[in-house]
């Protein structure tokens, strides 16, 4: 029981950091990423290919798994250069991610397609005993969430974090205050792009094996879900909503025990059909989250805490 | 040559339906509605049910089902999208992800994953000018030919076409006119849910039935509405046909599985360089 609880909390860590990812590029920037499971497959193949072809260790996989999901990113940013709604925007990354998709799953040579590549190397694995190690990996993945969390917050607070929300309220008003809105949307893409590397790279870490089903639409479900429940733009919050979502899916893999006459695949269509709901019943009932976004307040009379 | 002109005619015709689904919800409601592909696999499904299952010619199957499939686009609308129709388009759009999710998940946990077919007889193949052609393609382009038609009509020459043209056009004019917006969305819903219950079957009766039926053409059909200008109904026609010839045509250089990378990269050039499409019109925003 220890050991799921801890091998839990380890996939949490790195769906937080996915839904920290989309939490900063729609919660924050207001850009939807559709292409999500996309990108996250990326980063995890980028990762693996970096070590198992390019025989690269586990510290710099990483971050060259970073970079490429920022690069694909930002070049898929390119395309509001003229036309700035979200709805078009929200298509070509719906299609991008299904391309990405379909390369892991059609270049053999490459990914070896539908077999999936395996025999992944795990960081930290010659400093502990195989027995300690998901403690070691635990302890990790919470860092990086840490980490995330706390760059995102730095950021939110920064200039720049006020032009991202900008662009996203108004990107007109954004404009007319002097601010490059085209060059502001590549960078919000590519920073979240970059900790979608994070997560994909986690990913592999932790399973060790990727393959392209475990890139499906549904965990473009999962990490909405996640966003909206924390609260969009409010970055604790996602880690709650990750955890709630993580919770919520792996307890209904008991429902197995409940119902016997349920087969996988009706199991899987249940769960998402059950995230489906709950996403526009967050929506309707819910859309500001458990927890609220990060404002900057003027500070007036020169007292410490102002009231919201 | 013309072999592939042809079955990308078809593709193309095939896809005008739900293009033009697409393109009027997003002139009335002003959202990209991501679950008209599940829409499709759900009345592909009805229709299976009430053909292979219960034994109904193929006709009165999609007759029922796209009445029944037009009601069930209300309902949802009433459940899902009219109590966040003054949230902006980014929370429409992720409600109608999730409500995909769960009608495409829906038909799954009814009928698994394994592909069905209608009971239709297979017919032999026919050849017209070297061209080899079959029942199936015939019935696609008779069907969407009288739908186009039967739209056409309805959207020039019937009040509640009019009506819907002047809401999607100006809201708050068609409103000062007396047009009551809550009507037009729900007749633009029905007439939606009608052309995707017959675009669904028409798919699955040129494919299988399989859950992610609908929405494998998701890409295509917004590139084709995207292309001709979202919100224009000829366009979406014009666009559907253009796609369809443009991504047969392009299997001859790249290989078949990337056949979605042509509509992703006509939607990118359209954005770049000509965004308001094919037969849209350039509009300022504010």
């Amino acid at each position: 029981m220890i050991s799921f609880i801890i091998l839990m909390s380890i996939v949490i860590c790195f769906s937080a950091v996915l839904a920290l990812a989309l939490n900063f590029q729609w919660g924050s920037g207001g850009m939807v990423n559709f292409g999500l499971a996309g990108f996250y497959a990326l980063g995890a193949y980028a990762c693996a290919l970096l070590m198992l072809k390019g025989g690269f260790n586990t510290f710099f996989a990483t971050l060259g798994a970073m970079a490429i999901v920022a690069v694909a990113c930002g070049l898929v940013a390119i395309v509001t250069l003229r036309v700035t709604e979200e709805d078009y925007f929200a298509i070509v990354t719906l299609g991008v991610g299904e391309m990405l998709r379909l390369v892991a799953l059609n270049e053999d040579w490459l990914t070896k397609g539908a077999l999936g590549l395996s025999g992944i190397e795990r960081p930290f694995n010659d400093w502990v005993a195989p027995t300690s190690y998901s403690y070691v990996m635990l302890g990790f993945c919470a860092l990086m969430v840490a980490a995330t969390v706390w760059f995102l917050n730095k950021l939110a607070r920064s200039p720049f974090g006020r032009v991202v929300r900008a662009v996203r309220e108004d990107d007109v008003v954004a404009a007319t205050l002097g601010k490059h809105v085209l060059w502001a949307r590549i960078r919000i893409f590519a920073i979240g792009g970059a900790l979608i590397g994070l997560a994909g790279s986690l990913h592999a870490f932790y399973y060790q094996y990727i393959d392209p089903t475990q890139f499906s639409n549904i965990v473009i479900a999962y990490a909405f879900m996640a966003v909206i429940a924390g609260g969009r733009g409010a970055y604790l919050g996602t880690i709650l909503g990750a955890s709630i979502v993580m919770v919520l899916l792996e307890g209904s893999r008991f429902a197995k025990d409940l119902i016997p006459s349920l087969s996988s695949d009706q199991l899987a269509a249940i769960r998402i059909i059950i995230i489906g709901v709950g996403l526009i019943a967050l929506l309707i009932y819910r859309p500001q989250g458990f927890l609220r976004e990060y404002r900057l307040q003027a500070n007036l009379s020169g007292s410490k805490q102002q009231s919201p | 040559m013309l072999q592939t002109l042809f079955n990308g005619f078809v593709t193309g015709i095939t896809m005008t339906l739900p293009a033009l689904a697409v393109t009027l919800l997003f002139g009335v409601l002003k959202f990209a509605n991501f679950a008209i592909g599940a829409m499709m696999t759900v009345a592909a499904y009805m229709a299976f049910a009430l053909n292979a299952q219960l034994g109904w010619p193929l006709l009165p199957s999609t007759i029922v089902v796209a009445i029944v499939c037009g009601l069930l686009c209300i309902a949802v609308d009433v459940v899902t999208f009219k109590p966040l129709r003054d949230r902006g388009s980014i929370t429409l759009m992720v409600a109608s992800l999730g409500l995909g999710f769960v009608l495409e998940n829906i038909a799954r946990l009814f009928y698994g994953n394994s592909a069905r077919s209608f009971a239709i007889e297979i017919a032999r193949p026919f050849r017209v000018m070297d061209i080899r052609m079959n029942k199936e393609q015939m019935i696609t382009i008779v069907v969407s030919t009288v739908a186009m038609l039967a739209m056409y009509f309805l959207l020039t020459r019937t009040p509640v076409g009019r009506a819907m043209r002047a809401v999607a056009d100006n809201p708050s004019l068609a409103l000062v006119r007396g047009i009551e917006s809550g009507r037009i969305i729900r007749w633009t819903w029905f007439i939606a849910g009608v052309l995707l219950a017959v675009g669904g079957v028409l798919i699955g009766m040129d494919r299988a039935i399989e859950p992610p039926m609908g929405s494998s053409y998701l890409i295509a059909v917004f590139a084709a509405a995207i292309f001709g200008g979202l919100g224009s109904p000829l366009g979406a026609f014009l666009g559907a046909l253009a796609i369809g010839i443009v991504s047969e045509m392009a299997t001859l250089v790249i290989p078949p599985n990337y056949r979605i990378g042509i509509p992703l990269c006509v939607i990118a050039l359209v954005l770049i360089f000509r965004p308001q499409g094919l037969m849209g019109q350039a509009h300022i925003r504010r």
